[in-house]
């Protein structure tokens, strides 16, 4: 496996600015962080609101520019290469946003949207651009004629159908969606993941996925990343860490997944409080406020992110604590309800057969 | 299941939006016990937070309606009392939560003043009583630092701890009933798993009655005693949330278990529910799933009757139960 994308001590400061009096304090979004993002898999990065995703993800295409730290594609640091180089390479490094309209020109048509960028990436023949737009619409569960209307027009599950055509219209490499389901609806959702997938193994796209939705990275993602204030805790196979988390942080997430089955384990919560405020990060290791195994050393020493047999984890306890994954159990259902749910796969992969 | 009579029994109700023909929320009918816990599930649009509002005598922005229906609350119908009445029920013994908690804290207002208010309004208690039981309620919802905490703004809580501010607001005056419409849609899951305990604590201390609305199933299957599936402004489904999770019954109760990823061995394939929910203006006649449903068939153009398919577990769905044209072993076995 190749690394697609690298990050090397990545580091990204806002200054917010202090009323009246006195310096403006400092957040450490992205606080030194280490990945790599092979080729062709599909990435996560999971934790709680503002541990910093969107601004990692931001940074992983130079949508802003990091404090400190390097960001590795094809052989260039694209965090530092000058703006017009950074334009050719914007081609292959797409984003999609949560809602993609809400950062995009409420007047002009869909049909224009996607051919935005395709303008700037050098179609200069317009039947081209258009047979384009037509293509990629098709592609996304749309029809071409849906080019001549307005963003509004579109339910919440069309419109991220668009934002992800519009992603792929110049023909990226790595897709970067920051909680690109989030806002929809589970039926919904299940169709922009299915097209995702579908896109991706066409394309042999390279998907870095955020969200907070446990059950949409298991579904998902080949590994992930966890984050917590500023700093990766603990990197994964998917399959590896809900089975067996090895960071206390982990563990805390996934036992406060609500399980959609009766009779299942109930949702623990092992954190009190809330996620530290990030312009004063605690000291140490900086789970040490809510962690259930910390010990007094925990908070004097910064643990590092280390290689413990095939993932990385940050604690000083990593082999002293055992910890507990999500148990795999299918949901307790009567034969008949199974038969039902076998029905239902099989009548609505039929109906959707002739056109989606 | 219901030895004694239900503490809020809501039947029929409709809300229409005036000038239209169809009903957003068309002949919605519950029951819901003292300390039990009754989710409404669905998928945005369905009419859950209309259905709370109209609950809560909030429903009031012409040319949205009622149109028919009735709530017993302790032998009253409360769709026929009048506002000054309606206003004693509301905050005291029937209570609201809403997904956004600014939606129901006053940004100028300090926290205990808000909770001492509404508890001097409606049991007529002091100005120190009142203030007592602020500190009181902050201290169950575990907000730390309670006292310090009476005399600050909504704004300078985090998201976890406002929904904690609401939620002892909300219970101050011990309601019978509590609705809570998405309460922890907007939390991250550790701060839900949080409220969600809290909830369950706090409803088994007082035997309040909860009515949860969410569109997570797995809100549900943690909290519901009984759950009522909604789709298109109608229920499609409601039973035990034992039976209709072991046993679910509607074409689209099925979908949208089918549609959520699994957190188990990664699964192939998402199934869908193709398109989209119909707009009230376009709704099909007959059953409102029809335009979606993979088993629709022209019979379904007539509106199916909500049948009882096992103990108090109800389904609205002609083809119900799905696997009776499949083979006739299995439905034994089903119920
Ligand atoms: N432009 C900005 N100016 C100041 N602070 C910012 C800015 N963008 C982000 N931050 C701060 O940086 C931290 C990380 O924010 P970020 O948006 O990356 O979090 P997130 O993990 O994406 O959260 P969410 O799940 O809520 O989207 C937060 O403390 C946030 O308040
Ligand atoms: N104030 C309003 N005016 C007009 N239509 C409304 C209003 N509020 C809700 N609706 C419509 O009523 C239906 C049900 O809405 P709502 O109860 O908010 O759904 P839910 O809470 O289930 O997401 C939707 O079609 C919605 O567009
Ligand atoms: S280093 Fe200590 S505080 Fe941090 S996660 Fe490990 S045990 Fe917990
Ligand atoms: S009545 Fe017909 S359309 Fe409606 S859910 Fe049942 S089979 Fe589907
Ligand atoms: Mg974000
Ligand atoms: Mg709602």
């Amino acid at each position: 496996m190749t690394a697609i994308l690298k990050t090397r001590g990545l580091r990204r400061e806002f200054l917010t600015k202090k009323p009246l009096f006195g310096a403006p304090t400092v957040v450490r979004a992205v606080d030194g962080v280490d990945l790599e993002i092979e080729t062709g898999e599909t990435f996560a990065i999971v934790g709680e609101s503002g541990c910093g995703k969107s601004t990692l993800a931001r940074l992983l295409v130079r949508l802003i520019d990091p404090t400190e730290g390097e960001v590795w594609y094809d052989g260039t640091d694209i965090a530092h290469v000058p703006a017009v180089k950074m334009r050719a390479l914007r081609r292959d490094l797409q984003f999609v946003f949560q809602d993609p309209f809400s950062s995009l020109n409420p007047r002009m048509t869909v049909g224009a949207l996607i051919e935005e960028p395709l303008h700037t990436h050098g179609w200069v023949d317009r039947s081209a651009r258009k047979a384009r737009v037509a293509e990629l619409l098709t592609r996304v569960g749309l029809t071409p004629a849906h080019a001549d209307r307005f963003p509004h027009e579109f339910s919440g599950g069309q419109r991220q159908r668009i934002g992800i055509a519009r992603a792929l219209a110049t023909g990226p490499k790595v897709l970067i969606g920051d909680e690109p389901v989030s806002a929809l609806d589970v039926s919904i959702q299940a169709q922009v993941i299915n097209i995702l997938e579908d896109l991706k193994d066409e394309f042999g796209l390279t998907l870095v996925i955020i969200a907070h939705d446990l059950a949409v990275i298991r579904h998902m993602a080949d590994r992930v990343a966890v984050m917590y204030l500023g700093e990766i805790v603990e990197v994964a196979s998917c399959e590896d860490l809900f089975a067996k988390p090895r960071h206390p942080y982990t563990e805390a997430l996934l036992a406060a997944i609500p399980i959609a089955s009766v009779g299942a384990r109930k949702a623990e919560t092992r954190l009190s409080g809330d996620l530290p405020n990030p312009i004063d990060p605690p000291s140490g290791c900086r789970f040490h406020t809510r962690c259930p195994y910390a010990e007094a050393s925990c908070a004097n020493e910064r643990p590092a992110l280390t290689d413990v047999g095939g993932r990385e984890v940050a604690c000083h306890r990593v082999h002293e604590v055992q910890l507990k994954g999500l148990a795999e159990d299918a949901p307790a259902r009567s034969p008949a309800a199974q038969a039902r749910f076998q029905m239902y796969r099989a009548a609505s992969a039929e109906k959707q057969k002739p056109n989606p | 299941m219901n030895a004694t009579p239900p503490l809020l029994s809501v039947q029929d109700l409709s809300i229409r939006m005036g000038g239209t023909k169809t009903n957003l929320v068309d002949g919605l009918s519950f029951d819901v016990g003292i300390g039990e816990t009754v989710c409404i599930v669905g998928e945005s649009g369905c009419g859950k937070s209309l259905t709370a509002l109209a609950l809560m005598g909030l429903l009031r922005t012409p040319p949205l309606h009622l149109n028919g229906g009735t709530a017993l609350f302790d032998g009253e119908d409360l769709f026929r009392l009048p506002e000054t009445q309606r206003r004693q029920i509301r905050g005291g013994r029937m209570a609201m939560i809403f997904q956004e908690p600014m939606s129901s804290l006053n940004p100028a207002l300090r926290i205990g003043e808000q909770i001492a208010e509404s508890v001097r309004r409606h049991q007529g208690a002091s100005r120190e009583a009142a203030r007592t039981r602020a500190l009181e309620m902050l201290e169950r919802v575990r907000i730390p630092a309670a006292e310090k905490r009476l005399d600050e703004f909504p704004h300078q809580l985090s998201g976890g701890m406002r929904q904690r501010a609401m939620i002892a607001m909300a219970m101050a005056n011990d309601p019978s009933v509590l609705i809570a419409d998405e309460p922890t849609t907007a939390l991250d899951v550790t701060i839900q798993a949080q409220i969600l305990d809290l909830m369950r604590a706090l409803q088994s201390e007082t035997g309040a009655a909860l009515i949860l609305i969410t569109h997570d199933l797995g809100v549900v299957a943690e909290m519901a005693d009984k759950v009522v599936v909604m789709y298109a402004g109608r229920v499609v489904e409601a039973g035990p949330a034992a039976s209709v999770f072991h046993d679910p019954q509607h074409p689209y109760t099925i979908g949208l278990m089918s549609s959520m990823p699994s957190l188990g061995a990664r699964s192939e394939k998402l199934v869908t529910i193709p398109g989209v929910v119909p707009s009230p203006l376009a709704m099909p006649e007959g059953c409102r799933f029809q335009s979606r449903c993979p088993f629709a068939e022209p019979g379904c153009a007539m509106r199916p009757v909500f049948t009882e398919i096992a103990p108090d577990h109800g389904v609205a769905c002609l083809r119900a139960p799905l696997e009776g044209t499949l083979d006739p072993g299995l439905r034994e076995t089903g119920t």
